[in-house]
């Protein structure tokens, strides 16, 4: 009797042990097909990009070991030093614009459109976020329209204000045209970072701005005290996905001023040096260096690794501090 | 008796086997691939290929074009993927040559009519420092100065006979309201093609004045090169208001709408200028040579030759010999300049040219010296390449950032990084 009475909890832990070795091996069964696919289509592209930074030669499969001269020849060969660097500051350039311009007033309008006594929201909203609905390349052709200088309607609007002085060439300004370009991308897309704004704003207790209010704060503290600091998780992610767009944005670049980046470089990202070393070739020669194509590759992958790895340790940690 | 009956059954049949061997072998039809970058020319090459499949009814060619910017690296991914189509249209110079020489081309030294029909000088883009070609010569583009003939004629003006003239000119045209040139810089590529390297034969004297650049006799900053760059501060002011950002298509625009009475361009802009009908009549000049010089020169490109893949299976190299051998002959350039207007035969006889417009631009030819584009011989083997130092040169020039002797010293700092004969051409 005793025996049995001891061996029933035994039998039932052990039972219960087997099925949670069972339960926990139809995760992985599930986890397969995803792994797969992440396998076949990220990780070994990624790593096999990284192998070819390593070697050398023409066409599509390089294939003299080189050992780090391509990353050696891209730091200090000064034809490629000149335009990597070059590009990598105007990438910076893009992103510090699209976070002062696109954030700052994506966090404008949601704010407004949060606000419950404005009329006419869902109209504001959908002008708001249709831009973000429409081709990078057909808003690109549109710009360029605008901008042109001699039929273009910018040009024409400050002739006709009477601020014709102020009218310029602005795509084919080397001072001017990556910050024309990175506003006309900030119009684009400053739906996006409206609408999650939006809904974090949303997400936050009406009780906690009206206790604010009753207590004396004014509508400016409220906003600053209450709601910037509940809004801050949104604010991060919406300043990590703009890391990730920007340094790897080709589209707009490509439908404004071309694969070259004109004028005279100007305008040239990471992405559109990746695209003339890795894939198109300078013209009128056009042989692509897939060698030094794929290094750039890896250094714009360690550059994104190395961003969005800060906004994880700092959201951890502000995390845990809600948390205890 | 049986037996012999199957002997002679077994001979007949066999007999007949290889009578039938014999005519599939000559009359099997066969489909050849072509390569090429020229997407806009679809229809017309269609026009030519069907000409050749009227003479050679058994051999179909498909014309397969690719975009191109991507034209280079796709066939070289074709070829090392054996993939690439069995013709197909070569670069000039060395990317063809670098092609050859790693045996993706097959010589065509023993293909009847190359050797008679065109000059050294034609064949030698496709071909090697010996002179052993790997590809017939097929198109040359020529570069001019399109003018409106009524606002020419309403300024009262000729066409310029002297640089100097043509800047009067283009003074007259600028005071009167018009835009003198429709060209600018906002796509970068136009000022190195259409305008330095269309005028720059004439400063630097032609092909002897750019051979003596490639054998070391002259530095490129030597006082021709910076003439060249001055032609091109000549002309600055006399572009269009807000040209730094003003594209091709623009500059097309503005000389189509008769808002600008001359464009330096490539004789490829016919068909569409025509396309276009402008509600004015319009021609073409060659560039003038500065007061003082007697000889007048036209960059004439030679732009595209046709290969063969040497790794075709033999019947189709057979076939596309048969193609290449009909390329050489007057039948063909007459056929090719007519149903591509803007683009030139490279044979060497006189073919009439139907279209009134490229017929035009042939004839500027007439009694001047011609070369292709400065740039492409030799100068685009290293880097930097002589093509991206020329625009920027150019391009520094008409934004007053450098002078045109610091531009033509730029050049020639450049070049002389990788290409030995300017590295020696001081001590010369």
């Amino acid at each position: 009797m005793a025996d049995n009475v001891l061996s029933v909890p035994r039998v039932r832990a052990s039972s219960g042990l087997r099925w949670e070795v069972q339960r926990r091996r139809t995760w992985v069964l599930f986890l397969i097909p995803a792994l797969l696919i992440y396998t076949v289509f990220m990780a070994f592209p990624l790593f096999n990009s990284m192998r070819l930074s390593l070697y050398t030669g023409q066409g599509l499969t390089p294939d003299r070991f080189v050992g780090f001269d391509n990353y050696v020849a891209l730091f200090t060969n000064p034809l490629w030093r000149d335009r990597f660097f070059n590009a990598l500051g105007n990438t910076f350039v893009f992103f510090a614009i699209h976070m002062l311009v696109q954030n700052t007033l994506g966090l404008l309008f949601a704010v407004l459109l949060s606000n419950p006594a404005l009329r006419g929201r869902s109209i504001y909203r959908a002008i708001i976020f249709l831009p973000a609905t429409l081709s990078v390349l057909v808003t690109g052709f549109l710009w360029r329209l605008i901008l042109n200088p001699r039929w273009g309607m910018l040009n024409q609007l400050l002739e006709a204000v009477g601020l014709g002085a102020l009218a310029r060439p602005w795509l084919g300004d080397p001072v001017l045209a990556l910050p024309v370009i990175s506003l006309v991308s900030s119009w684009q897309w400053v739906g996006l970072p409206t609408m999650m704004f939006l809904a974090g704003l949303l997400t936050i207790p009406d009780e906690l701005s009206e206790a604010a209010r009753v207590d004396g704060a004014s509508p400016w503290q409220v906003f600053w005290r209450i709601k910037l600091p509940l809004l801050m998780p949104v604010i991060g992610i919406v300043s990590v996905l703009t890391f990730v767009g920007n340094f790897n944005a080709f589209d707009v670049i490509f439908a404004m001023a071309g694969a070259r980046g004109e004028p005279g470089y100007a305008t040239d990202l990471l992405a559109t040096f990746f695209y003339r070393t890795a894939i198109a070739g300078e013209h009128p020669v056009a042989q692509p260096n897939m060698g030094v194509g794929a290094a750039v590759a890896t250094i714009m992958f360690l550059i994104l690794l190395t961003g969005v790895s800060i906004w994880l340790i700092f959201s951890r940690r502000r995390e845990g501090q809600q948390l205890y | 008796m049986r037996h012999r009956l199957l002997v002679v059954v077994i001979l007949v049949l066999a007999s007949l086997l290889t009578f039938s061997a014999g005519v599939l072998a000559q009359d099997q039809p066969i489909t050849l691939t072509m390569g090429s970058w020229r997407v806009d020319d679809v229809a017309q090459m269609q026009v030519i290929l069907d000409a050749f499949n009227a003479v050679y009814p058994n051999i179909t060619i498909v014309f397969d074009p690719t975009n191109p910017p991507d034209y280079n690296a796709t066939l070289r991914t074709q070829l090392e993927g054996g993939t690439a189509p069995d013709l197909f249209y070569l670069r000039s110079y060395a990317t063809s040559r670098q092609l050859f020489e790693e045996g993706f081309l097959e010589p065509l030294d023993d293909l009847p009519g190359l050797m008679e029909n065109f000059t050294p000088e034609a064949r030698a883009p496709w071909a090697t420092e010996d002179g052993l070609p790997y590809g017939v010569p097929f198109i040359a583009v020529s570069h001019g100065i399109y003018y409106n003939k009524d606002i020419f004629s309403e300024l009262g003006l000729s066409i310029p006979q002297t640089w100097e003239e043509l800047l009067a000119a283009a003074q007259t045209i600028k005071d009167a309201g018009y835009d003198a040139f429709a060209n600018a810089s906002g796509d970068e590529w136009t000022i190195a093609e259409i305008v330095f390297m269309n005028l720059a034969p004439t400063f630097i004297g032609g092909y002897e004045g750019r051979q003596a650049y490639l054998n070391g006799e002259r530095c490129f900053n030597d006082p021709h090169a910076v003439a060249a760059f001055q032609a091109v501060a000549d002309i600055a002011p006399f572009l269009p208001d807000g040209q730094e950002a003003l594209t091709y298509y623009d500059s097309q625009q503005l000389f189509l709408m008769g808002e600008a009475a001359m464009w330096m361009g490539g004789s490829w802009d016919i068909p569409f200028f025509e396309s276009q009908q402008p509600d004015f009549e319009w021609s073409v000049f060659a560039i003038p040579a500065p007061e003082g010089q007697e000889m007048g020169y036209v960059t004439f490109h030679m732009d595209a030759g046709m290969g063969l893949n040497a790794a075709a299976p033999e019947a189709n190299k057979a076939a596309a010999r048969k193609f290449l051998e009909w390329m050489t002959t007057p039948e063909f350039a007459a056929l090719m300049g007519n149903n591509l207007p803007g683009f030139f035969p490279l044979i060497d006889q006189p073919i009439a040219l139907d279209n009134v417009h490229a017929d035009e631009f042939l004839a500027l030819n007439e009694g001047r010296g011609l070369d292709v584009r400065w740039a492409w011989e030799k100068l685009l083997d290293g880097s930097p390449d002589g093509y991206t130092l020329m625009q920027n040169g150019a391009l520094a020039v008409i934004a007053g950032t450098m002078t045109p002797q610091e531009a033509a010293d730029a050049l020639q700092a450049g070049l002389a990084q990788w290409f030995e004969p300017a590295q020696t051409c001081a001590a010369q």
